[in-house]
Parts: C-alpha cells; sequence; structure tokens
C-alpha cells in the first residue's frame, strides 16, 4: 500500500488565476461573487456569477493557445490550472508521458458551454461549426492528454457536483493501489447557458450572492473554475516537494431523491464515515472540514444534520462557495485545495454572507479569519444531485 | 473478478436473448437502434414517461439484475453523453424561448449521472456511486474502478454498466465529424468494407461482479488502455498485460475486435488479430451493434455467451478460424477513432 501524496496544485476560479490570487483573497475575506461581464446570458442582469474574470481570447493568451479555434472555455481554464499544478511538482515530460502517470479530470457542462454552436450542429443548421469535435464532456481530458503526452490510464468523471472529489479519490485509490506513481487529478467547468437555465429552472438559484450556512439562504450562485492537483507515490517523490497528504476518502449514494439530500442526511454521514475508517482518524481528530454549503435550504441544513450524526462537537467548518460560488464538476478539487492551503499555513478563511447563523444547531460557520491554529486533518465535502456524496480527508506533510 | 450474471438491451434481442438461438435483426439501415422491452413491471410509468432513452435503458438493464442480486453494493456507469436526447430538448428550449420559463425535466434526465442515480435510488443502493464519462474509454474505467474495491476489500458485489443512447442530435454532431457511412447497409457482413465511416450503433450492457466465485460465467482478469498510442505502445502495452498475467501470446486463443467497416480503423484491428496474435481465432462484434462509445461492454456481453459455449453466436462472431482450440484466454481489442484504445482479458 503506497501512501499519496499532494505535490502540485494548481487553481483558476473567480478569485482570480493561480493560486497566489486565490490565497490573497481568501485570507482578506473577499468575494469573487459578481456580475458577469463576460458570460452571455439573459440572467446576467438578474443573477450574481463567480466568474473568471478573463475573456477566452486573454485565456488563450495565458495558456498559449493563442492559434486555437476549436478549444471549449472549459478546456482553457483546464489548461492554466494543470499547468500551473504540473509546474509546482516540477514533472519532467518524461514523467508525464510515463505509462505509471495517468490523469482522471472531470466536468458537468464538458464543452457543451459553447450553446450556440451546439445548437446548431445538433440541430444541422448550418455547416459545422469550429467547435464541432469539442461538446464532449471528456474533451478536455482529452486536450490535456495530448498537450502533455500523457499514455498512461485516463479518466473523465462526471457525478454533478462531487465530480472532481471523486478524481481525487479515484487517483488516490489508483497509487494507493501501485498501479500508477503519478496522477493529475481534478476538474473544469465554465459558465454556461445549459447549466444556469438548468439550475434556474429547479429553482435553487439565488437572486443575491449566495450566503452558505445562513439562516435566510436563498440558494445558490453558479461559478466557475478548474482546479487540479498533482498526486505522487511514496514510491517516487522526495518528501521536500510534499505538500499534503490524502489519507482518507468516501463515496457514497444517499439515494432517496435526484435533487434533495435525504432528512437525515444519510449519504452525508456515510461518505463522511467511510473517509474517517479508511484515514484510520476519530472524528474528534478532524481540526476543519470545507463544508459543501451551497447556499440552498436543503444542503445547507442536511449537512450540518450529518455533521451531528460524526461529531459530538463538530470542528470550524465554512463554505468557500461563499467566494467561487458553485463551480460544479470543479468544485470538490478547489475546495480541496483549499484545505491544503488552511493544512500548509495554519489558517481557516472565514464564511462569507452569514448575517443570522442557522437556528437549531449547536455550531456555526467560521465567519472570521483564523490564524496560527494547528490544522493537522482536514476535510473536504463535496455532494452532488443524484445523491452522489464524497467525502476527502487531507493531512498535513 | 468474476461476471456472474449479465443483461443488456443492444440492438440485436438480448433482452429477452433471442440473439442466442439465431433470432438476429438484420440492420439495413444508418443507425442501429435498441431493441428495447416495455419496461412495464418493473419501472414505474409515471417515472418511465419522465426517463429519456439512456437513462430508461440504463435503468432497464440494470434494475432487474439489483432486483436479482439483492447483495449488490454499488453501481459503476459508463456514458459518454447520458441523455443527449434531453440535453438537446433542454438545450433547444433555451435558444428558442430564448432562456424564458423552463421546465428541469429534461436537464434532470439529461446529465449523464442520473442514470447511475436512478438506479441507486429505484434499487436502494447506498454504496457507491460512480459515473465515467471517458468517451471510448468510459466502460473500461468502471471495470478498473471495479477490481480496484474489491482489492480494497470494502465490495464483495457490483453492478457495472455501460450506456449509450442515439438521439438525432448526437447522430448529427458525429455525423458531421465524418464518423459514420453516408450509404445505408448493403450487406450483413460490411466489416471488411473499403469505405470510410461506421454505422452508429447504442445499447445498454450490465454485469454483477464479484471477487470470488464458485459458479461465474467469465473472469475479467486484467484490462489496459492508451490514448493516443502509435504501434509501438501497442505492442508494449499488449506485452506488459500478457506479462503480468503469465500469459505469452500462444495463451491467447481468441481475440475480439472492434472492426467497424471505416476502412481508416482497420489497421489497428488487422495489427492485433494478423500481426500480434496470428494463431488466434478472431471474432467480431460490430456488425451486431454498430458503433458508439461504450460498447466494449456489448463486446464483454457476447463473450461471455461465447464462453458458455453459445454456437450461433460463435458462428456468428467468428471472422477468422484458425485453431480447433477451446475458448480459454481471450483478449477483447477495441479503439474509438483510433485516439482511445483498450484491452479486456477475459478467462474461462
Amino acid at each position: 500500500m503506497q501512501r499519496v501524496y499532494i505535490t502540485g496544485l494548481g487553481v483558476i476560479s473567480s478569485l482570480g488565476a493561480g493560486k497566489e490570487a486565490n490565497l490573497k483573497r481568501l485570507c482578506n475575506g473577499q468575494s469573487g461573487i459578481g456580475r458577469a461581464s463576460i458570460f452571455e446570458s439573459k440572467y446576467t442582469e438578474s443573477l450574481f456569477f463567480g466568474e473568471v474574470n478573463l475573456s477566452d481570447d486573454s485565456l488563450k493568451e495565458v495558456t498559449n493557445n493563442q492559434d486555437s479555434v476549436d478549444l471549449s472555455r472549459t478546456a482553457l481554464l483546464a489548461f492554466f490550472a494543470a499547468e500551473e499544478a504540473i509546474e509546482q511538482a516540477g514533472l519532467s515530460k518524461g514523467d508525464l508521458s510515463s505509462y505509471r502517470t495517468g490523469i482522471i479530470s472531470s466536468s458537468t457542462v464538458g464543452g457543451m458551454c459553447n450553446t450556440v454552436s451546439l445548437y446548431n450542429d445538433a440541430n444541422r443548421k448550418e455547416k459545422p461549426s469550429t467547435f464541432i469535435d469539442s461538446y464532449a464532456d471528456a474533451e478536455h481530458t482529452m486536450r490535456l492528454i495530448k498537450r502533455y503526452g500523457i499514455k498512461g490510464y485516463s479518466s473523465t468523471i462526471n457525478t454533478a457536483c462531487s465530480s472532481s472529489a471523486n478524481a481525487i479519490m479515484l487517483g488516490a485509490r489508483l497509487i494507493r493501489s501501485g498501479r500508477l506513481d503519478r496522477v493529475i487529478v481534478g476538474g473544469s467547468d465554465a459558465l454556461a447557458k445549459y447549466t444556469v437555465n438548468g439550475f434556474n429552472a429547479m429553482m435553487i438559484l439565488s437572486d443575491e450572492p449566495c450566503t452558505p450556512f445562513d439562516a435566510n439562504r436563498k440558494g445558490l450562485t453558479l461559478g466557475e473554475g478548474a482546479g487540479y492537483m498533482i498526486l505522487e507515490s511514496e514510491r517516487v517523490v522526495d518528501n521536500n516537494r510534499v505538500l499534503a497528504e490524502v489519507i482518507g476518502y468516501g463515496n457514497a449514494s444517499d439515494a432517496y431523491h435526484p435533487s434533495t439530500t435525504s432528512p437525515e442526511s444519510i449519504g452525508p454521514t456515510l461518505a463522511m464515515q467511510k473517509a474517517l475508517a479508511l484515514g484510520g482518524v476519530k472524528a474528534d481528530e478532524i481540526d476543519y472540514i470545507n463544508a459543501h454549503g451551497t447556499g440552498t435550504v436543503n444542503n445547507d441544513e442536511t449537512e450540518l444534520i450529518g455533521f451531528s450524526n460524526i461529531f459530538d462537537q463538530p470542528p470550524i467548518f465554512n463554505s468557500t462557495k461563499s467566494y467561487t460560488g458553485h463551480t460544479l464538476s470543479a468544485a470538490g478539487v478547489i475546495e480541496s485545495i483549499y484545505c491544503v492551503f488552511s493544512l500548509l499555513f495554519n489558517e481557516v478563511y472565514p464564511s462569507l454572507g452569514i448575517k443570522h447563523p442557522m437556528k437549531g444547531f449547536a455550531s456555526k460557520a467560521n465567519e472570521t479569519y483564523l490564524s496560527g491554529i494547528e490544522i493537522k486533518h482536514a476535510m473536504s465535502n463535496s455532494f452532488g444531485f443524484g445523491g452522489n456524496c464524497t467525502s476527502i480527508i487531507f493531512k498535513k506533510a | 473478478m468474476y461476471i456472474t450474471d449479465l443483461k443488456a438491451i443492444l440492438p440485436q434481442d438480448t433482452y429477452t436473448e433471442g440473439v442466442l438461438t439465431g433470432q438476429f435483426k438484420e440492420h439495413n439501415e444508418m443507425v442501429f437502434s435498441a431493441i428495447e422491452p416495455n419496461y412495464i413491471g418493473f419501472i414505474p410509468k409515471g417515472l418511465l414517461r419522465r426517463m429519456g432513452k439512456a437513462v430508461r435503458m440504463g435503468v432497464g438493464s440494470g434494475l432487474p439484475l439489483i432486483n436479482d442480486h439483492k447483495d449488490i453494493e454499488g453501481v459503476l456507469v459508463a456514458t459518454a453523453n447520458g441523455g443527449m436526447e434531453d440535453c438537446i430538448k433542454f438545450l433547444n428550449q433555451i435558444v428558442d424561448y430564448d432562456e424564458g420559463i423552463l421546465t428541469p425535466t429534461n436537464f434532470v434526465q439529461s446529465t449523464p449521472n442520473s442514470i447511475a442515480a436512478q438506479i441507486a435510488l429505484l434499487g436502494k443502493k447506498q454504496g457507491y456511486n460512480i459515473t465515467y464519462t471517458n468517451g471510448g474509454l468510459a466502460f473500461e474505467n468502471t471495470l478498473l474502478d471495479a477490481m480496484l474495491l474489491f482489492e480494497e476489500g470494502l465490495h464483495s458485489k457490483l453492478l457495472v454498466g455501460g450506456i449509450e443512447e442515439v438521439s438525432d442530435y448526437s447522430y448529427n454532431i458525429d455525423f458531421l465529424l465524418g464518423k459514420y457511412k453516408t450509404e445505408p447497409i448493403s450487406k450483413e457482413w460490411y466489416l471488411d468494407s473499403n469505405s470510410v465511416g461506421a454505422y452508429c450503433g447504442e445499447g445498454a450492457a450490465f454485469f454483477v461482479l464479484v471477487p470470488e466465485s464458485k459458479e461465474y460465467l467469465c473472469r475479467i482478469k486484467d484490462l489496459d488502455q492508451i490514448t493516443y498510442p502509435n504501434e509501438a505502445d501497442i505492442d508494449q502495452l499488449t506485452a506488459n498485460l500478457l506479462s503480468r498475467n503469465g500469459l505469452t501470446l500462444a495463451d491467447i486463443d481468441s481475440v475480439v475486435l472492434g472492426y467497424n467497416g471505416d476502412v481508416r480503423h482497420n489497421k489497428w484491428y488487422d495489427h492485433i488479430g494478423d500481426s500480434v496474435f496470428k494463431k488466434a481465432n478472431v471474432f467480431c462484434f460490430k456488425h451486431l451493434v454498430g458503433e458508439y462509445r461504450v460498447c466494449s461492454s456489448a463486446a464483454l456481453w457476447f463473450l461471455t455467451h461465447l464462453f458458455q459455449g453459445n454456437k450461433v453466436l460463435y458462428s456468428k462472431m467468428l471472422k477468422e478460424d484458425r485453431h480447433e482450440r477451446p475458448l480459454k484466454n481471450a483478449l477483447i481489442y477495441n479503439h474509438f477513432d483510433a485516439d482511445q484504445h483498450s484491452f479486456i482479458l477475459v478467462q474461462k
């Protein structure tokens, strides 16, 4: 059984392009949620978004894809975050093309963010658009594989909002089993009319910036972004490159309803229990939880019920979706990266937007910037539509 | 790991298994449509009406297996595109009604993980649940995941399947990409055609997998995959797969190849069937089900029945008869668009 270390992180979100920009705004308690200026939709006037503040052309420039005419925004975001992670881990060309290096990515919208061209191509309205080969969920994964010459295991996961958490989990399992030495794990999702209208039709979007764990929360705010982590086996890693360790993970199906969590919080509770058991840590050893915390009435309530099922006294928790909005498939990995920040710097960022803490629960989300506290074990929760629940535990290096 | 049961809805009568007694459907159109059962009796009617085809076929083949094997713990699903029909229907509403008031049904049905979610919901399975969308390797992803879950010792029975639906929309996109032939089919065994493009297929095939069993149908011993390989990579992967399983080239008595009638794709299969495994019998399956991204799940369904000694399928699928050896070690080799390649080693 090989231990699984994190050696590289890459992130792009409404907090900015890159780790430093994200970290700075987390520390300052500055949300990235606002009015969208790049994303085109009727709803940009009435809703708030966690938009990445770079146009497709700017993203092409920063990712060296100036000449591309067929890359989706999902793929462009993925390129940015993957590059940052690979660079930090210092993976060579040879490392990347080894049969023992893999990639596991995830997306919910994939290349469908090009709504209009997909509409035309699917209905054969005009001659094929330049995006004709870019709609698949796995498109961005294929692009990353081609760019980095990855020949080992590859996968793309779509379990809605828990997608990239499942990518981290699978990557860790493949390393632990000895099948891979290195794996790039994460996910990417661009804002899309498809998801905005879908969530809007389900009536769970807030008309104000989301306020997870507030008593009067009104729903979620959609965001976009990408995050990637490099996981390496203890077999190939030297200790001074280790940022943190993946020690536990668990996935369970709530099997209750297509879009709401069971009142007893069955799925979330099972996922957290499995992660604790596998990680060999007791509940009271968890120092911090980056909650799923979407800001919907149902999620935040059931997540807290899940906490009380597991913890006598829940640890410090927050929802960083109050900064990024809900980045769907990317949420799990972006929030896991923020967990690693907390482990590295012994700090916890304030959950934003809480005016009145939720009633009936002993614990409330952390609302202030905390530093100089010992964070040894951090848990990241991700719960997706269809009842897909995943919990991951990271340990300080 | 071992296959102990299976169920499929494919462009042949696999659901009631007429195909096993020689009732073959001769497709002579551009799209090989799945032969669906009426689903009545095990999918509630109200639910069935709302289900898109991918969800319906997935639940329709997965749920009966859960009903027959109550101790299944987890559900692993492969689907590159999920409910494309519902997806584009929803998209059409967005564009046609300029993002007006929309109903969420199509949206909910279209998300790829709604298949595994519905199976878990209806089958009340609170264990591991995952959906792979990795194009031509999505089904292989589910198999490796199942193998890992068994190795980890936390599971003892899993449901694994691959589903893809054809809709006008998905057909249009792949047609514009040049994946399909432009003329309807002219002969039953079209796999030797010298033209470009394949015929589009669809279907769902599910398997009950266990880590150990005395009564099983066949054993999935190992698998491997690669993206954008060259021929040397394929040779290396084949050699690695055989050596880590203690096998030599001569031990492989049968190969199941993904010939799809697209002349651009044959060289990869020719290489495996004619140059690497010169003494193995060669079987094909896409003349029965057409081409789609998770069709290696269909190949596994057919191969499992070949392992049961089904002679009708044997002669229907046999391309090259090279020996009289019994079926013992078989290798499924498939690629999608020559980009994503996979091997599945299946044993008696």
